[in-house]
């Protein structure tokens, strides 16, 4: 190990600098106004969480935890992710005022890197959260927000693939045979290793139909032309009712070009328990967000209701929204030192009109050419009050 | 965006030479002899389609940040390398395994017993699951120096035809894993491409032979 040198950071923690600063900003705030008016309300969580309650609770894997010890010798975590705090908060606090809640966050997570660099260890996020509505509806409305939201950005080109735990989960049950080979099938998928799949399945030596039931299942629910498709894998039709109904809720919102269904989807966020989705857009390679219905997370805080929600990288976003080129318009002040009253009084009549406007004493200055290159506009007050 | 390129990452050397085969064998319009001694990059604008060439254990890194859409990459040098990316399809090509060898009757130390490879994971992980705990030496290449000279009582390592283990007077072990090329996509390519990467797993999926 060398030594750290001065201008190093801990792996995966990157600076802000100020040009992504703005972008970012611009996000929170389009997101903030554009949840409030759908009757979202904003909240807050601690960094810091104890890992018994929230660190376990999470789906997020125990390698990645930051975790740190406080002076009673508990464990504590730096929050993983957002939707467990929530969920905390909402089971032992909220849901007493309010049934169903509607949530929202930015915040900073926190998932240590296993093995090198190319992607951050602190990302914000954006996300909702609807605590306490089990309908088909609570899902529709936060596909439509993700799309919404997307689109306000001015996004366009970006896809939301919807599959569902459960019957995802109820159909490779009903094939396999033990305990073992549903986690690894369920493991490969989550990589979307279709590969092993395939190889795993034959390695089961499992009954000639359940094999072939498996491997078509796989071919069928990656190329889904209608949901009903899916119903001869399954025994219960009530979860395929559900998706049927929710495929029709986002047909009649005409937002059918931004969905696709597929069966296979898995997460490795395991407390999604039904319907869950993924978002990916044109100019990045990683999934912008996800989202899905977690109804098991609530009930380990005591709370037995619904909750579906989704999360949305904030860095990610940055990457595809398109580049507005924010008109440069920054005024420079300059003044010698006498003058400063007269300096005063035009940098507020500047900043009423709008204008960044940038106070500078000329005596400050060691080169006040490169300086003064950096802005759109100089004014400067010398001797006598008089710009020039 | 249905306009932009497919960008495929392609490993180079021998690899490339089958893989590019199959392409042609399934039907896409591509130039019989391509001079890629010296370029990085192809641009095949008949096909909408750019081929990056990488070294192999680099494919899967271009796929998973998503400059490549999809490439093709060797099991072993995804198991080592770990990343997020789709399989997709088993080519069937380019066929070895990797299997731990060493000099004829021996066996391995018993205090810290020494493996050395150009698979770190692949090795330890194979030690792990028998559960013997190994020390694990990284070399890059001339493996089978390593147990002719003393320096591992093993080596993990790529075989294909056992010439080059017996001509450095090693005998193979244990087998490890098979190793075959796999048709790999980035997850945000495989959404947002999707009928595109759909349409060539089938094509190439009919050209792969059994065996």
């Amino acid at each position: 190990m060398s030594s750290i040198r001065k201008f190093e950071k801990p792996l995966g923690m990157r600076d802000t600098f100020p040009k992504i600063f703005e972008k970012q900003e611009a996000i929170r705030s389009k997101g903030r106004e554009f949840l409030q008016l759908r009757g979202y309300e904003f909240l807050k969580t601690p960094t810091l969480e104890y890992y018994d309650t929230v660190g376990k609770a999470s789906a997020i894997v125990e390698s990645s935890l930051f975790k740190l010890v406080d002076t009673q010798g508990n464990t504590l975590v730096l929050r993983p992710d957002m939707t467990t705090p929530i969920a905390r908060v909402a089971s032992s606090k909220l849901l007493k005022e309010k049934i169903p809640l509607r949530l929202a966050y930015f915040a900073n997570v926190f998932r240590a890197q296993e093995h090198e660099g190319g992607r951050p260890a602190e990302f914000s996020q954006m996300g909702i959260e609807i605590i306490g509505d089990s309908s088909v509806y609570a899902d529709a409305e936060v596909i439509l927000t993700a799309i919404d939201f997307l689109n306000q950005l001015g996004v366009e080109d970006f896809k939301i693939t919807i599959g569902n735990a459960g019957i995802l989960d109820a159909i490779i049950r009903k094939n396999v045979e033990t305990d073992e080979q549903f986690a690894e099938l369920h493991q490969l998928l989550v990589q979307k290793n279709l590969v092993g799949f395939e190889e795993a399945v034959a390695r089961f030596r499992l009954p000639r139909t359940e094999e072939e039931t498996l491997l078509n299942f796989l071919e069928e629910a990656t190329e889904l032309t209608s949901i009903r498709q899916i119903s001869k894998y399954l025994s219960g039709k009530q979860a395929l009712l559900y998706m049927e109904q929710l495929a029709s809720i986002l047909e009649i919102a005409d937002v059918a070009k931004y969905i696709a269904f597929d069966f296979t989807l898995a997460s490795h966020m395991n407390y999604y328990t039904g319907m869950l989705f993924e978002v990916f857009a044109a100019g990045s390679g990683f999934s912008l967000g996800n989202g899905g219905r977690y109804d098991g997370l609530l009930s380990d805080f005591g709370k037995d209701v619904g909750a579906i929600g989704f999360g949305m990288r904030i860095d990610y976003l940055v990457e595809v929204m398109p580049q507005q080129e924010v008109p440069k318009d920054d005024v420079l002040v300059l003044f010698v030192s006498m003058q400063l009253q007269e300096a005063l009084k035009t940098a507020e009549t500047l900043r009423a009109q709008g204008k960044r406007t940038t106070l500078q004493a000329i005596e400050g200055l060691e080169d006040v050419a490169t300086f003064e290159a950096q802005f759109s506009d100089v004014v400067r007050i010398g001797q006598g009050g008089i710009s020039l | 965006m249905s306009n932009t390129a497919l960008t495929i990452a392609m490993p180079k050397g021998r690899i490339f030479e089958e893989a590019y085969d199959m392409l042609i064998e399934a039907g896409f319009n591509l130039p019989e002899n391509v001079e890629m001694s010296r370029k990085l990059m192809i641009e095949i604008p008949e096909e909408n389609i750019r081929f990056i060439l990488a070294k192999p254990m680099d494919v899967p890194t271009y796929v998973e940040h998503g400059v490549a859409d999809i490439g093709i990459a060797g099991k072993d040098v995804l198991l080592e390398e770990r990343r997020n990316v789709h399989e997709l399809l088993d080519l069937n090509i380019s066929k070895c395994h990797v299997a731990s060898a060493g000099l004829p009757n021996t066996g391995l130390n018993e205090i810290a017993p020494r493996i050395a490879t150009k698979y770190p994971n692949i090795a330890s992980d194979y030690y792990r699951e028998k559960g013997e705990q190994v020390e694990i030496i990284g070399l890059n290449g001339s493996i089978e120096l390593a147990p002719m000279i003393g320096l591992a009582d093993r080596i993990v390592d790529i075989v294909s035809t056992g010439q080059t283990l017996k001509e450095n007077g090693l005998v193979e072990y244990e087998f490890v894993v098979d190793v075959s090329s796999r048709l790999i996509a980035n997850q945000a390519s495989y959404r947002m491409k999707n009928a595109r990467i759909q349409d060539l797993v089938k094509r190439l999926k009919k050209c792969v032979r059994e065996g």
